[in-house]
């Protein structure tokens, strides 16, 4: 049975810490653009952590909200590549393929969810910073789209030792990395193929929701509403 | 065109007098106060000049200069098989060019009177290993992480895609390792073609 | 060409390596034997002990082969050798069990930080010209011996000083016993993330002078008086998982948390009810909700040493009436019965305080209110509650209280006579108020020698450098002291092999002991640290945790491969010892610096998410962090009140200067709704002159401009007690993010 990869999110256990931001520059070579270039709105981060206030002080609330490509089943990014880098993969994911980029930034303007980032130089590491780059993750060059990939390198290979080893997957195998390093364990990922996985699960919270789902983008991120104490026990 | 080139080698050439001068002296703080983070703000293309890229671009490679005579036929030869010396190909993604330490297993006790090997005795007495150059490998452009050990695993002999290595003394790209001759294999075998299933 | 573009130019082809496509092999230089036993492409995971801040939490560091410049016998060349590629939690470390937080993970660009010290360093110019010049082992070492040699010589063994960050385990150990056999005084330890004031109080309620636990996951309700436990206060990832279960770990069941602050923060923002009562009122607060309490006898009464020591408790609390309480916090007494009503319907209920709140003068009195209001919820040593780990059964020379403090010695005047002064770990020249004059006390010491990675602006002033291994590469151990119901004792042997020409400092140490000779040697007699750890882990083998007992040589492989030694999860929490507390304390108004008509703001620096007290401010992953609240990246700003900002003539990136009595310093202003009217708050870390390419001379640090009052009962910097006015002097443009491929981000933010 082939797999479809799915995440839950959940905003009542999520704190706002962005470890899951560095988790992923971590895992996945994610340059340092630098503050000239932060300045012009090309840093890259494929999770970030959005903010939002609600109201004025001293009636003021604040809600965080982590955003990663939400690897839409109906993505508005995969039709618009002249070059099918953008496009779906067997197992539901939205691939992007580095080597048939072009740079054309259509898929970027299509998002919704302005996840998708572009290479605007070659990226370069003050030796020996270079010495952190994960081997089992391409470094993508100038004129490179780029976006979250829910660690289908971590996919990959759990699959493959999977299949080597001659088992199926075991839950809480594969895991992205940032979802592996959530203290408050607010961010899940599996199998939605599988209706008795964790995600499947969550998935059917009564809090799930899909971000900007009237779009009909299809995401594949459920968010889960964070709870109202007050409104339940006052 | 040729003056993009000549002002990216002056470029070149003008800072690497520059970093020398800067790397020579042993003085840190002050230096550190304005050097610029991130990636520069000048034109970084992904290779240094258009000849370089249009030689990725084409496949062109220089064949490779190796440090010693090694012939892989002598060694097949006396059984060696392919995994005593590549040894991660079963198990990650790399199979790897061994390190002197792995020649030296056999060769402290083994043909340690022919010229090569004396040659590599005294480089492994020196403290040093062998600068191999690699004969095989996509180019960084092609984004693919190939991985040997499901190849291994599924039966795929190591000739398929290195070649008949029993005839080879130095080490050659004797198949043309492009797109079509993997998706050719996959669709025989029915495995995934999925653009995904390398390119990441 | 200017310098500045030759500059750039020499990043991008001197000292930088781009993409493989576009570096040449590296052909001149040579290839040395590779010194480990590795597997191309297999990847190997080692555990290990995340040291940049005082969680302690445990890592698992996974390690790749790969190709690195290092240099052997003189010679520069590349060598194969297992390189860590990433950081994660180790799963079985109780205090973050598997997670972890954004710096630890970033702790990884420590170890390839291109501005590292790579060998010893001898200054070469004026003291703080930041001229040094390499030299080598054997005559820094030497140096050291022979200074060190000379001042036990002429009997003036006191005049060794030790100026260091928080000393835990047995580094913390092979420090002590080293100056004590030497003669000389403790250590001076100088921790800005430290809480002395915290320490204080619960040595007066409960006899501990130790940092609490918080047991979240069994909490119903918490209510937190401006400590930023779910970001950079005391063990954050341990609260963050307790915090998580609490929410959502209890089907049915889901905790509420309150948060009492004047800024929102990271923490702040994930509250169901935020609290901006008045600057340094916090412990009003905690007691008016205590008088409701017992007025209403919502608890059972009780009394105890913790609730001896706030005057008025055995009558009633009767100062801290709803109606004094409004008066004096600003809060509306109706919402303090309320609250007081619901957080004891929802017990097992806790309250934490820490942070800014004992940061004021008067920050003792709140410590003390709200280990009583834990006291009359029930709440301490109890599941749910707050509670203090258990230490594990180790010889300890001394109790962490008896180190020194370097501010109490800075202001005593206590470094005059010093001669030769040791640094490790600590950076006060960076971390104090300029009125202090820190640089200057510390630049009149005649022989200073600094065990630091990185030139920072106190390591600046060193006379030698001797450049300790970066974590991943050194023999590491602690003793958390929080996040953990379990003993914890952690260790771990290096991770990976030194990129450079460095010595880890605790070897460094015992060579200098041993070359020095006599007691110093006697006490010391390890051959290296790695000798000291085996030692000082062998009474833990019979102390539970592994059952049965492994034999000696099995307990320190398991120790070393598990990242650790830990206890057994205990039946419930440990007793308290007596306390110590005697006189009973009252409110008394927090004071400030600075005239309120002439400085009307109050002035909150805060511990920063990405660089806490500005010790991560060079880690380039950390610099492009945006903050979760402001997003900025690469700097800091000053974050105020529309109103206020509408009031001054503020606008949202203008430049503003925040002025105290005591200083002066110029940022972008950042408007933020979640801030109160009279506060502005600023984060700290940036504003380094000389920390690295990508910290220094970048934003501003709030803490200097910091008036320099001190808690009374602790001697510590009372750092919310200053006022500052602010004006608008020009336009600045702050490094704000949100989302892929915006320009000028800053006019999108959603304010």
């Amino acid at each position: 049975m082939s797999h479809r990869w799915g995440m839950v999110v959940d905003l009542d256990r999520c704190t706002g810490c962005e470890a899951c931001v560095v988790a992923c520059h971590a895992e996945n070579n994610i340059p340092t653009v630098g503050e000239e270039q932060a300045l012009k709105g090309r840093a890259i981060h494929w999770i970030r952590v959005e903010r939002y206030y609600e109201g004025e002080f001293p009636e003021v609330r604040v809600k965080f909200q982590p955003v990663l490509c939400q690897q839409c089943d109906n993505a508005p990014c995969e039709p618009v590549c002249p070059t099918y880098a953008s496009y779906h993969t067997e197992e539901g994911l939205n691939g992007q393929v580095y080597n048939r980029c072009l740079g054309t930034r259509y898929c970027a303007n299509a998002c919704p969810y302005t996840v998708r980032f572009f290479n605007f130089f070659n990226p370069a590491w003050d030796k020996p910073l270079h010495l952190q780059l994960n081997p089992e993750v391409s470094v993508r060059q100038v004129g490179i789209m780029e976006k979250c990939t829910f660690c289908v390198q971590r996919i990959k290979s759990a699959e493959v030792h999977a299949k080597m080893e001659k088992r199926d997957l075991r839950e809480g195998e594969p895991t992205p990395a940032c979802v592996q390093s959530c203290p408050p364990k607010a961010l899940v990922f599996g199998d939605l193929n599988d209706p008795e996985s964790e995600v499947s699960r969550m998935t059917r919270s009564r809090r799930g929701a899909k971000l900007l789902g009237e779009l009909g983008t299809q995401p594949k991120v459920t968010y889960l509403q964070r709870e109202d104490w007050n409104a339940k026990n006052i | 065109m040729r003056s993009i080139i000549t002002d990216l080698s002056l470029v070149v050439m003008a800072s690497v007098a520059v970093s020398s001068f800067f790397l020579n002296r042993a003085s840190l703080a002050g230096s550190f106060r304005k050097r610029i983070a991130g990636t520069p703000q000048v034109f970084t293309p992904a290779h240094p000049t258009v000849l370089d890229s249009a030689r990725e671009f084409l496949g062109w490679r220089d064949n490779a200069v190796q440090p010693l005579a090694f012939t892989h036929k002598r060694h097949v030869e006396n059984q060696i098989t392919c995994t005593a010396c590549h040894e991660g190909v079963q198990q990650s993604a790399i199979a790897g060019i061994p390190n002197i330490k792995v020649c030296m297993r056999c060769h402290a006790l083994f043909a340690k009177d022919r010229p090569e090997i004396k040659k590599l005795t005294a480089i492994f007495n020196s403290g040093l290993d062998l600068p191999w150059q690699r004969v095989y490998g996509f180019s960084p452009s092609a984004h693919v992480k190939f991985n040997h050990a499901p190849h291994i695993h599924a039966g795929v002999d190591c000739s398929t895609c290195h070649g008949d290595v029993t005839v080879m003394t130095v080490a050659v790209r004797a198949v043309n390792l492009n797109m079509g001759f993997c998706l050719r294999c996959h669709r025989a075998k029915q495995v995934s073609t999925d653009c995904i299933t390398c390119h990441f | 060409m200017e310098r500045r573009d030759f500059l750039k130019a020499t990043v991008l082809t001197g000292a930088t390596a781009a993409l493989s496509g576009c570096e040449k092999p590296a052909q001149k230089l040579v290839r040395f034997i590779p010194e480990e036993d590795l597997v191309p492409g297999v990847a190997t995971w080692k555990p290990s002990v995340c040291t940049l801040c005082s969680a302690g939490c445990g890592l698992m560091v996974r390690i790749l082969p790969g190709e690195a410049e290092v240099v052997r016998g003189g010679k520069l060349g590349t060598i194969q050798m297992g390189l860590a590629k990433k950081l994660e939690g180790n799963p079985n470390h109780p205090v973050n069990q598997g997670r972890l937080c954004a710096r630890g993970q970033a702790g990884l660009q420590i170890t390839y930080h291109p501005d590292r010290v790579n060998g010893p360093l001898r200054r070469s110019g004026p003291r703080g010209s930041g001229n040094f010049l390499a030299t080598t082992w054997e005559e820094a070492l030497s140096e050291v011996v022979s200074k060190l040699g000379e001042i036990r010589s002429k009997n003036r063994p006191r005049s060794l000083r030790v100026l260091s960050g928080r000393l835990r385990g047995q580094h913390g150990e092979l420090v002590r016993k080293f100056l004590k056999a030497f003669g000389a005084p403790p250590a001076m330890v100088f921790d800005p993330l430290d809480e002395p004031v915290l320490r204080q109080a619960n040595l007066l309620s409960f006899g501990q002078a130790s940092i609490p636990s918080f047991d979240l996951a069994r909490t119903n309700y918490l209510i937190c008086f401006g400590a930023d436990f779910l970001g950079t206060w005391n063990s954050p990832v341990a609260q963050s998982a307790g915090y998580g279960e609490m929410r959502q770990g209890r089907p049915g069941s889901r905790g509420g948390f309150v948060q009492v602050e004047q800024r929102m923060s990271q923490t702040g923002g994930n509250a169901d009810e935020w609290i901006a009562a008045r600057p340094g009122t916090e412990g009003v607060l905690a007691l008016g909700m205590a008088h409701v309490m017992l007025k209403e006898q919502l608890r059972p009464h009780v009394q105890d040493n913790a609730t001896r020591l706030i005057a008025g408790w055995s009558e009633g609390l009767p100062d801290y009436a709803p109606s004094p309480v409004e008066e004096k916090t600003g809060i509306p007494g109706k919402r303090i019965e309320r609250l007081a009503r619901e957080i004891t319907a929802h017990v097992p209920a806790v309250a934490m305080i820490g942070g800014l709140p004992l940061a004021h003068t008067n920050g003792l009195f709140s410590a003390l209110a709200v280990n009583a209001l834990n006291t009359l919820l029930g709440s301490v040593g109890t599941p749910g509650g707050m509670f203090f780990a258990p230490r594990p059964p180790m010889q300890e020379s001394e109790d962490l209280t008896e180190d020194g403090n370097f501010v109490r010695d800075l202001l005593g005047a206590k470094l005059d006579g010093t001669d030769v002064l040791l640094l490790h770990n600590s950076n006060p020249v960076f971390a104090t108020p300029a009125a202090w004059k820190v640089r200057n006390s510390l630049a009149q010491i005649p022989f200073i020698v600094s065990f630091g990675s990185f030139v920072d602006e106190t390591s600046e002033l060193a006379d030698l450098i001797l450049p300790d291994h970066s974590p991943l590469e050194s023999w590491l151990d602690d003793v958390p002291e929080s996040g953990t119901n379990r003993a914890v004792v952690s260790l771990a042997p290096p991770a990976m092999q030194p990129l450079h020409n460095t010595l880890a400092m605790p070897d460094a140490l015992l060579t200098i002991a041993h070359q020095l000779g006599g007691d110093l040697g006697k006490a010391l007699p390890w051959e290296s640290f790695q000798d000291m750890l085996q030692d000082s882990m062998a009474p833990l083998r019979t102390a539970g945790g592994m059952h049965p007992p492994p034999s000696p040589e099995a307990f320190w492989t398991q120790v070393q491969e598990q990242g650790g030694w830990w206890g057994d999860e205990p039946k419930q929490f440990g007793r308290l010892a007596s306390p110590h507390g005697r006189a009973a304390v009252k409110f008394t108004e927090p004071q400030f610096d600075g005239e309120e008509s002439s400085f009307p703001l109050h002035f909150q620096p805060y511990v920063s998410q990405a660089f806490l007290d500005g010790s991560l401010a060079h880690l380039p992953w950390m610099q492009e962090l945006p903050d979760s609240l402001s997003t900025i990246m690469w700097g800091t700003g000053v974050e105020i009140n529309p109103k206020t900002a509408q009031r001054l003539g503020i606008e949202q990136d203008d430049l503003v200067e925040v002025r105290s009595q005591h200083g002066s310093l110029m940022a972008p202003a950042l408007l933020s709704p979640g801030i109160a009217f009279d506060v502005v708050a600023m984060a700290m870390g940036q504003g380094h002159d000389n920390f690295s390419r990508y910290a220094s001379g970048r934003g501003a640090n709030p803490v200097t401009i910091l008036a320099p009052v001190q808690v009374a009962e602790t001697g510590s910097l009372a750092w919310a007690a200053t006022r500052v006015r602010v004006s608008k002097v020009g336009k600045a443009r702050p490094a704000l993010f949100s989302g892929g491929l915006f320009e000028r981000p800053s006019e999108l933010q959603s304010r």
